[in-house]
């Protein structure tokens, strides 16, 4: 089956424009499960809707414009591990509890874990991940091995892990600190060892960069409407400041380097332009390009927005909190930029 | 219908023999030849004069004239394709074979376009006309007078930032023939033979040291009236075509160019030992990440041309875009060179934008934020048209 892209942003609008800004996350999860988006991208004989990354892509688009909470990041991680399993004995079961809106966290930031195998048979997982979303309500944790040797679900009701919850300023995700301490891990509940794991894991690590380069593009369009909004409307010295070219030149800049930053979103997300550019690094690039480009765009809507964008009770701090967080999870943008950096300079370079 | 089917295998095979073709026939030593502006002439009218025989000079004209009837993905893989090969961009003949072009197809009677676009062809070099010291990014307020006598225009005024007039056959000039009523509404488009008396083209001395660009000065210059395209009057209509003509595409091989120079800033780096500065290579990094948007922004916007799907204010994000991150790429040169760069250092005459030349390069990355619509013009369609932003109001007077 083919779902038109045009028609699932549509929908998806309208739904969570409904829902409003920052919505309720509970209402806004079981909206995501009513309408099986969980399984847009899982295969048809799995019980998927077999859709690819671009649709993924509309998804974290549109969540990201109304700063959706929710564990939606991770749990279409894990439908992808699952989807991909070689493993996994009862495939299709879990993309069904999965897609029904079954809590799997993962770690936003993007971290390993050391699993290795116990002496009672199955495996000990130690280590910490932060940035899981959601996890104390969650029954199991995608995480992948540091030495790209395995990927797993791995059950969090246990006395070996200790969920911790870590407050953000973005109050529009809720983390958590999860620590394995010894954690059990059963045989059945590995997706993939090996040289299948260090493929999927590259993937995911993509797919990751991605859900947050959308989720930024997303969020600074909605950021930069209701700031042009805001100017239409408000009036000093006798005429909107809309008319004021000093504010229009700023947004109009603005608007570029969102253009910019979603043109590159789909470019990557659409896989076009493969080119010479490692994939993994040209989906880091989307993310930084993107984080910087929402960071950009909501700190000046609070400049634009003047004493009432400073107030709690306006939404444009959201935007800013929100913004800030994208930088830092999945290894900040200074450490990826770095990387596509040196890559680009060692394929480039005639005088190394 | 265009013969041409548009398969990927198509395009590739068409690549293909382009990428052949210009193994054989691009130019060599160009760069270095060119620090001569004697061989800058010669080496232009060699290359055009090439492409147009073999028929990739004019792939953007219609279906039925020489070289014409390629589809946007087809112009796409042969700019690629000239970039590439680092082959020179057509600069001499960019106004002929565009702008005139164009202007000639959808506003020519079929006499003038027999007349003039086989001579395009063969060689002639046009130039545009438009802009004036007092009409710059105020278009509108053209005051170069045409008075009709008979069945002649007589023109008196003066034009600048002619792109390369003092090596032109022809000019696309826009002139005023009614002050009266809206500034848009007395404007005539008319077609001024370079070498009619009283035309003189002086070249402007640039920062650089190249001479790009011309004031054109108009004494009393006759212009039989067969010579205008549109009607009296409809010279602001006209010009919009003119102005319209290459809207963004030429953005897709600049674009191109800029990917295929990063190696320059590369080596560059390499060059002063500095592969493992992690300040500069982060630097570099997002240089490199602002380029692939650039590229993704110039494709997205060919999809959406053949999709006819071309949105008011498209052009303008890819040309603004583009501006600022040639600004950065040069820049970044600029900065990496030190006090090497900034000894004196001959340019290369149509060298383009990024020759590793890091002071002329930076200099000359004005031309696309200045030139064709100012990088402060794009802001105000952007800011106006797309995000539907109020005009500023109008009333204040000299």
């Amino acid at each position: 089956m083919s779902l038109d892209r045009a028609e699932l942003q549509d929908s998806a609008r309208r739904m969570f424009g409904e829902a409003g800004l920052a919505p309720d996350r509970r209402q806004i999860w079981s909206l995501i499960a009513e309408m099986g988006w969980l399984g847009l991208a899982a295969p048809e004989e799995l019980g998927g809707l077999g859709q690819g990354r671009d649709a993924l892509g509309v998804l974290y688009l549109e969540l990201g414009r109304v700063l959706a909470p929710g564990p939606v990041i991770p749990a279409l991680l894990a439908v992808e591990a699952v989807s991909r399993s070689e493993l996994l004995a009862d495939r299709a079961a879990w993309i069904a509890r999965l897609v029904a809106g079954e809590v799997v966290t993962g770690s936003l930031k993007g971290g390993a874990v050391e699993i290795r195998v116990a002496d009672t048979g199955g495996y000990v997982v130690s280590g910490q991940l932060s940035a899981a979303p959601d996890a104390d309500e969650a029954g199991h944790l995608l995480a992948w091995s540091a030495d790209g040797d395995f990927c797993a679900l791995i059950p969090l009701q246990q006395a070996n892990v200790v969920i911790e919850p870590r407050p953000t300023w973005d109050a529009s995700r809720r983390l958590f600190d999860v620590v394995f301490r010894g954690a059990q891990l059963g045989g059945e509940l590995v997706l993939a060892r090996g040289d299948a794991a260090a493929d999927l894991v590259r993937d995911l690590q993509e797919h990751l960069m991605l859900a947050l380069a959308a989720d930024g593009v997303g969020g600074a369009n909605a950021a930069l409407e209701m700031t042009v909004e805001y100017l239409q409307t408000r009036k000093q010295f006798g005429r909107p400041l809309a008319m004021f070219q000093a504010l229009k030149h700023r947004c109009a800049d603005l608007k570029t380097q969102i253009v910019a930053a979603e043109a590159l979103f789909w470019s990557v997300a659409e896989d076009r332009h493969g080119g010479a550019q490692d994939p993994l690094l040209r989906a880091a690039a989307a993310k930084s390009y993107a984080a910087q480009v929402f960071h950009a765009v909501s700190e000046e809507a609070i400049q634009l927005h003047g004493g009432i964008g400073l107030t709690a009770e306006h939404p444009c701090h959201l935007f800013l909190k929100r913004a800030l967080l994208n930088e830092a999870l999945a290894v900040g943008g200074d450490a990826w930029d770095a990387a596509i950096g040196a890559e680009a300079l060692e394929r480039l370079g005639r005088a190394g | 219908m265009t013969a041409s089917v548009q398969t990927e295998a198509n395009l590739e095979a068409l690549r293909k023999e382009f990428r052949a073709w210009l193994e054989a026939n691009a130019p060599h030593g160009w760069r270095e030849a060119c620090t001569q502006q004697d061989a800058f002439g010669d080496t232009q009218r060699n290359w055009y004069r090439k492409l147009v025989a073999a028929g990739y000079a004019t792939p953007h004209w219609p279906q039925g004239w020489p070289g014409g009837g390629r589809s946007l993905a087809e112009q796409k893989v042969i700019y690629e394709e000239i970039a590439r090969a680092d082959a020179p961009r057509l600069i001499l003949y960019f106004v002929s074979t565009y702008h005139a072009a164009s202007t000639l197809l959808e506003w020519g009677t079929p006499e003038q376009q027999a007349k003039y676009l086989p001579r395009i062809l063969e060689g002639e070099v046009w130039c545009q006309g438009f802009s004036e010291p007092n009409a710059g990014s105020d278009l509108a307020a053209v005051s170069t007078r045409a008075e009709r006598r008979g069945d002649k225009y007589v023109v008196n005024g003066q034009k600048i930032w002619s792109t390369m007039a003092q090596y032109a056959d022809r000019c696309l000039l826009l002139t005023r023939t009614d002050s009266g009523g809206a500034k848009q509404a007395g404007l005539t488009f008319l077609l001024l033979d370079m070498k009619a008396k009283g035309v003189e083209a002086r070249p402007i001395n640039q920062i650089t040291g190249d001479e790009e660009f011309a004031e054109v000065f108009l004494d009393d210059v006759e212009i039989p009236v067969e010579d205008r395209l549109g009607g009296e009057g409809e010279g602001w209509a006209v010009a919009q075509s003119t102005l319209s003509s290459e809207r963004g595409l030429t953005l897709l091989e600049l674009s191109e160019r800029l990917r295929g120079g990063l190696w320059r800033l590369a080596t560059a780096i390499q060059k002063q030992g500095r592969s493992k500065d992690q300040g500069l290579l982060r630097d570099f990094g997002k240089l490199s990440t602002k380029v692939e948007a650039c590229c993704a922004l110039a494709d997205q916007f060919l999809q959406k041309r053949i999709a006819g799907q071309e949105q008011v204010g498209d052009a303008s994000f890819i040309k603004l875009h583009y501006a600022r991150t040639l600004r950065d790429f040069v820049g970044l040169g600029v900065r990496v060179s030190g006090l090497e760069g900034q000894y004196f250092a001959p340019l290369t005459y149509g060298g383009g934008q990024e020759t590793g030349n890091w002071m002329v390069d930076f200099m000359n990355s004005y031309n696309w934020s200045i030139a064709g619509g100012s990088d402060e013009v794009q802001r105000n369609i952007i800011a106006e048209r797309v995000l539907g932003m109020p005009r500023e109001p109008k009333g204040w007077q000299l």
